[in-house]
């Protein structure tokens, strides 16, 4: 936060000049003005794009001149937000279209999501960035000197929508001067709409409302005006009036975005400045760092240093993404783009580091906000013997997403795996379908836990970040204990109110905020313990809303409550990797639903099993699971032994995927069944 | 097509001249032509060691001297039956209930014409020539082939092989299929051991089940086989068969025992895929027995043939002493033995064989074998792991258990030792039973508090077996307990055998 504000101060002030020089004249004027040229200004950019892949063709031969003919006037740097599905990935492929950037129809619909996780769910999981070109009037007619409009250099920095991502918006919104906020004419404003409304508004960055898909029979720009204004205090008439899907009112978007959003601020004539956006590892080329050049240039065979880790590099290649890696040789005050610098892993590439020249003498630019991990659970290999492979993919993965804590962790169920840490629960599963599809990964994960905090009677305070290191028996008397909160946000059409009340009370919530936004949907503030919502809470809402609730939190300060902690013994043995935190008015509740989504899920034994949920050394729950009377006694037939042999060999071979603590054998189907306890 | 044959499993035979025990027990190294007879024999009671020698260049498998593997065992397949019984998947030839002329029916002369041409096929090397000491003729009904054919069949055995003087010859032989005169025809040829497939007392079980006769003729077959004077022969009943009854089942065994043969075989039915029963039934469900009802059954069966003094041998068998079935006990010891005909199994040179399952496929093997284009004989080169998972699944049906002693000096004591932990808590449950030289039972806590001196206990504990019936029952979950030991276990490394 301390950051925030600081970049905000100097931000303003450059907004300032900017507002001096540049939109001050504009600002009377370009309100009614783009809204008339609608549809010139369309066919100027059709043949704008033409244009444009000619313009790429060229640039291969003379890079450096076409990026200096673009002075920080004559760049934007904005990104796209929105809540999920009302169009942001859309907006941005029709805009990248309409620059020439990709051609039209070509290339896989959502361009800027690469990751096959983000196109499944459609969501943006990592910050991509763009550049595009766009020759735009300024004001009606200053070209007199036979020159055309100025081509101007538009960087499209793609964030992530959802909250559990605030880490990489952040990232991306500090090196943006406006953002596009998208809503969809039908939805209107939902939970994530407000999240990143004010992830922006904090940024200090000028927001272009765009109300999209005004092409839908149930439209109602006029509502989601009323809207914005009444929940951001955005003025109606700034709105724009577009549908990605055809095309209407899309030639309206970048002429806002280059009069409404101010140049970057940064100073041409001042040392080398670069904020580090993002980082990925490539095969051939090794680390990519995508930076944002705030003063001075960058040129290719420059020799960088890294403000955080002290190492120097040589910039290897330069270039901006256009959309692809475009080398320019070359990056200048306020322009976007990516270094090849050597790097040997992007543990090395710290996300919202200062790139500098080696041997000047700079003030680092104002780091980012850091990741808080408010999610842990364990991973461990389904097959024990994989966890170097698991070790190996989880090393891979963190290369591309620096936000996951790793630690090393034991169990006396599962052997060895990690404790990770996430921003939240989307994170977390993203982060677990990213290890099966792009490392083929086979993982069983541990309930997941928020980090609560113990106290014990000789003071002595204790961050517990795995249930298993919570002592079930203390030594000293646990004097109180603290669980993290947060603040949530849940949009829902009146009719369902009751029910979420009832949901939210369940999960302990406490109802800070209730207003309607229009006449037939509510908001609605909460303080939640964020144990509650991490389990299951999101698609118990879906479902009691018919899909029609939208939510979204963010972090929130610890409150104390009255915790304990719930083992689960096996045949009187407690099994570490399915111990959990519970409320203690909860436990009972929880300890049954375990006990008996477990004797399910535990196929029968030899002995027989019994399944126990203990708070300390009372046992709050039991079931018995019978043991088995018989199994296949099938014959050696006429000495055919093999066939015997590979049954056995396909039972020995079932049994070893199975986790055995004792001499019970648990299913790795277990431990997903518990993930669904709340 | 030659490919199709060749269903190998990579398995075993052994026994290694770097044994310590060959060197005692063969009094002239030099003559190993007459030195296989006590050898072999003293197979009989030990899995033939394989222990891994440090020096070995290739660790996992190791070449042994082929003629001490010799089988002196035949498995020979008559696959004809009237029709295919509903839980059947056995590779069988149905001839159909309307050809009562099966003393001409070209599909079975032909077959044994295939038969001897296979069994003439076989290559055996002269020196190594060994008389056949069991035959087992099974099915499919072998009972429906005429004498004169299975004649042919004894003929190119013993022309082939030889045949003891006293060898066991065995055949299964169904109700309805054979008569005074033709039993004795068979006995004349040298049958002498006889398994009666009643497989149930009650006619409406007998019906469900697709047999081809009813109760009336298992007790004509039973008065013929007695009258004959067979003197050694086996009833073999179906447990858990679909709407049977602990009365019907009660019923059934005390039936069997009246009729006094010297052997009982009681089969846990199993349904097969492919099988009618296969698409009918579900185990577990109606109308056949629950799980909890099933094992009562086999719990009965061990408890009411074991009251009137038969001996609960295997799993699946039971007998009066000294009428153990030799022939089935050749598999138990993981010992060799020739298989003939369809479908049939083989474990020569230490390769598992299985020949093709279909009649046509299997005349084109018998020409490719004529041919010398397949072989079914391995080259006796064995690999340690797969033997030693043998011996253990094989040893662990019968109530003779593992001889610890035999298996250490085969595959090494720390591998005893894994395999007394692995088995741990089942002898503190009842599941396995440890047993010292004299095949006392050893009270569990001897075991388990003397776990941490492996040689104390591994002296003490000379055998272990399953539990009659409790450990039985559950073989399959305790033998793959077992194979995970073993299949964790690295045979390769010598540093095993100091750890």
């Amino acid at each position: 936060m301390g950051y925030l504000s600081r970049s905000s101060k100097t931000l303003r002030q450059s907004k300032f000049l900017y507002h001096l020089f540049f939109s001050f004249p504009l600002s009377s004027i370009c309100g009614g003005k783009s809204l008339i040229g609608g549809l010139p200004h369309h066919r100027f950019a059709l043949s704008r794009a033409l244009f444009c892949s000619h313009a790429r063709q060229n640039s291969k031969e003379n890079n450096r001149l076409e990026l200096s003919e673009y002075p920080p006037e004559l760049i934007r740097n904005f990104s796209i937000i929105a809540h999920i599905d009302h169009g942001k990935s859309t907006l941005a492929d029709r805009l990248l279209e309409l620059t020439g950037t990709i051609k039209k129809g070509h290339g896989q619909p959502q361009y800027l999501d690469k990751l096959q996780v983000e196109r499944e769910r459609g969501i943006t999981v990592k910050a991509q960035t763009a550049t595009m070109f766009y020759k735009h009037n300024i004001q009606d007619t200053n070209y007199s000197d036979g020159q055309g409009p100025p081509s101007f250099l538009l960087n499209l920095i793609d964030t992530p929508g959802h909250v559990d991502f605030s880490y990489e918006v952040s990232r991306s919104l500090a090196a943006c001067q406006g953002a596009l906020l998208v809503v969809d004419a039908a939805q209107g404003v939902q939970a994530q709409t407000v999240a990143n409304f004010y992830l922006a508004f904090e940024s200090n960055l000028t927001i272009i409302p765009v109300i999209n898909k005004i092409d839908q029979p149930t439209a109602d720009p006029d509502g989601v005006k009323a809207q914005l204004k009444s929940m951001f205090d955005l003025d109606p008439s700034d709105a724009l009036l577009t549908s990605a899907k055809t095309g209407q009112g899309l030639d309206q978007v970048l002429p806002a975005v280059i009069q409404r959003i101010p140049p970057p601020p940064g100073k041409s004539g001042s040392p080398l400045r670069m904020l580090l956006l993002d980082s990925y590892y490539d095969e051939y080329k090794g680390v990519i760092c995508h930076v944002a050049v705030v003063d001075g240039a960058l040129r290719k065979g420059d020799k960088i240093s890294a403000a955080a880790t002290g190492q120097s590099y040589e910039a290897l290649d330069v270039g901006i993404m256009h959309p692809e890696l475009t080398p320019t040789g070359i990056l200048l005050t306020g322009q976007v783009g990516y270094v090849v610098s050597g790097m040997r892993s992007t543990k090395e590439a710290r996300v919202g580091d200062t790139l500098f020249h080696t041997r000047t003498i700079i003030e680092p630019l104002p780091g980012f906000k850091p990741a808080k991990h408010m999610v842990f659970s364990g991973l461990y290999p389904a097959d024990g013997s994989d966890f170097d492979a698991l070790n190996h993919a989880i090393e891979r993965l963190t290369c591309n997403d620096a936000s996951v804590s790793i630690t090393k962790e034991s169990s006396t169920a599962l052997g060895l795996g990690f404790r990770c840490g996430f921003l939240g629960l989307l994170h977390m599963d993203v982060f677990h379908q990213r290890l099966e599809q792009e490392y083929g990964a086979h993982v069983i994960s541990t309930v997941p836990t928020v980090p609560y905090i113990f106290e014990y009677s000789d003071g002595s305070k204790l961050q517990v970040e795995n249930p298993a290191a919570l002592p079930s028996n203390p030594k000293q008397r646990v004097t109180a204990c603290w669980e993290p909160t947060v603040m949530a946000t849940i949009i829902i059409p009146s009719q369902y109110v009751g029910s979420v009340i009832t949901l939210c009370s369940e999960r302990r919530g406490q109802q800070l905020e209730y207003s309607f936004i229009d006449s037939q949907r509510v908001f609605m503030k909460y303080r939640m313990p964020l144990r509650e919502i991490v389990v299951d809470f999101y698609n118990e809402l879906k479902s009691i809303t018919s899909g029609y609730a939208s939510f979204d939190y963010e972090d929130a300060d610890y409150q104390q409550s009255d915790l304990v902690k719930l083992d689960i013994l096996l045949n009187g043995q407690p099994v570490d990797a399915m111990a959990t935190i519970v409320h203690n008015m909860k436990a009972y509740r929880v300890g049954r639903e375990l006990v008996e989504k477990l004797k399910k899920a535990i196929d029968r034994q030899m002995f027989e099993i019994s399944i126990q949920a203990a708070i300390g050394s009372k046992v709050i729950a039991r079931e018995t699971i019978s043991a088995m009377r018989k199994n296949v006694l099938a014959k050696c037939y006429g000495g055919d032994v093999t066939r015997k042999r590979k049954l056995l060999e396909k039972q020995k071979e079932g049994k070893k995927r199975m986790k055995r603590v004792g001499s019970v054998d648990i299913p790795q189907e277990a431990f997903h069944e518990l993930l669904k306890v709340s | 097509m030659r490919v199709h044959y060749l269903h190998y499993s990579r398995a075993t035979m052994l026994k290694s001249t770097f044994t310590p025990i060959f060197c005692m027990l063969v009094p002239n190294p030099k003559s190993s032509k007459l030195s296989t007879l006590p050898i072999t024999n003293t197979f009989k009671n030990c899995p033939p060691p394989v222990r891994q020698n440090a020096s070995l260049k290739d660790p996992v498998s190791i070449t042994v001297a082929p003629h001490l593997a010799y089988p002196t065992s035949a498995y020979v397949h008559l696959p004809f039956c009237r029709k295919r019984c509903h839980y059947c998947d056995f590779p069988i030839v149905a001839l159909g209930s309307a050809s009562t002329q099966i003393e001409d029916d070209p599909r079975v002369s032909n077959y044994v014409q295939f038969l001897c041409r296979e069994i003439d096929a076989m290559k055996v090397e002269c020196d190594a020539k060994k008389p056949l000491e069991t035959v087992f003729f099974g099915g499919g009904t072998p009972s429906l082939v005429p004498a004169r054919l299975v004649s042919k069949v004894l003929e190119a055995l013993s022309l082939k092989f030889g045949v003891c003087e006293d060898a066991e010859i065995s055949m299964e032989m169904d109700p309805g299929t054979f008569d005074a005169r033709k039993m004795k025809e068979m006995m004349g040829l040298g049958v002498n051991r006889v398994s009666l497939g009643v497989q149930a007392f009650q006619e409406k079980l007998l019906r469900a089940c697709g047999r081809a006769h009813g109760v009336e003729e298992v007790y004509e077959s039973i008065g013929i086989v007695k009258s004959c004077g067979v003197e050694n022969w086996s009833i073999d009943l179906i447990s858990s068969l679909p709407h049977q009854t602990n009365d019907m089942w009660e019923e059934s065994l005390r039936l069997a025992i009246e009729a006094q043969p010297t052997h009982v075989s009681v089969y846990d039915l199993q349904i097969e895929q492919g099988t009618k029963f296969g698409t009918l039934y579900t185990p577990g469900e109606l109308p056949l027995p629950s799980e909890t009802q099933s094992a009562d059954f086999y719990k009965m069966a061990s408890r009411v043939l074991c009251d009137a003094d038969y001996n609960h041998y295997e799993i699946s068998s039971y007998c009066k002493s000294g009428y153990e079935c030799k022939h089935n006990f050749t598999y138990w010891k993981n010992k060799p033995y020739y298989g003939f005909g369809l479908g049939s199994a083989s474990f020569v040179g230490g390769l598992r064989f299985s020949r093709p399952k279909k009649v046509n496929d299997y005349m084109g093997f018998v020409q490719s074998l004529e041919n010398g284009l397949v072989n079914c004989s391995g080259n006796d080169h064995i690999n340690v792991k797969d033997t030693a998972m043998d011996v253990v699944m094989l040893s662990l049906r019968t109530a003779k258990g593992i001889d610890l002693k035999c298996f250490q000096e085969s595959f090494g004591s720390s591998i005893v030792s894994s395999l007394l932990d692995i088995y741990k808590p089942y002898f503190e449950s009842g599941h396995v039973v440890c047993l010292d030289e004299k095949r006392r039972p050893i009270r569990i806590e001897d075991v388990t508090t003397s776990s941490f001196d492996e040689n104390i206990r591994e002296r003490k504990v000379a055998y272990i077996r399953l539990n009659d019936p409790e450990g039985f029952l559950l073989s399959n979950e305790l033998i793959s307990l077992a194979f995970e030991v073993i299949d964790s276990y690295n045979f390769g490394s010598p540093h095993q055998e100091a750890a």
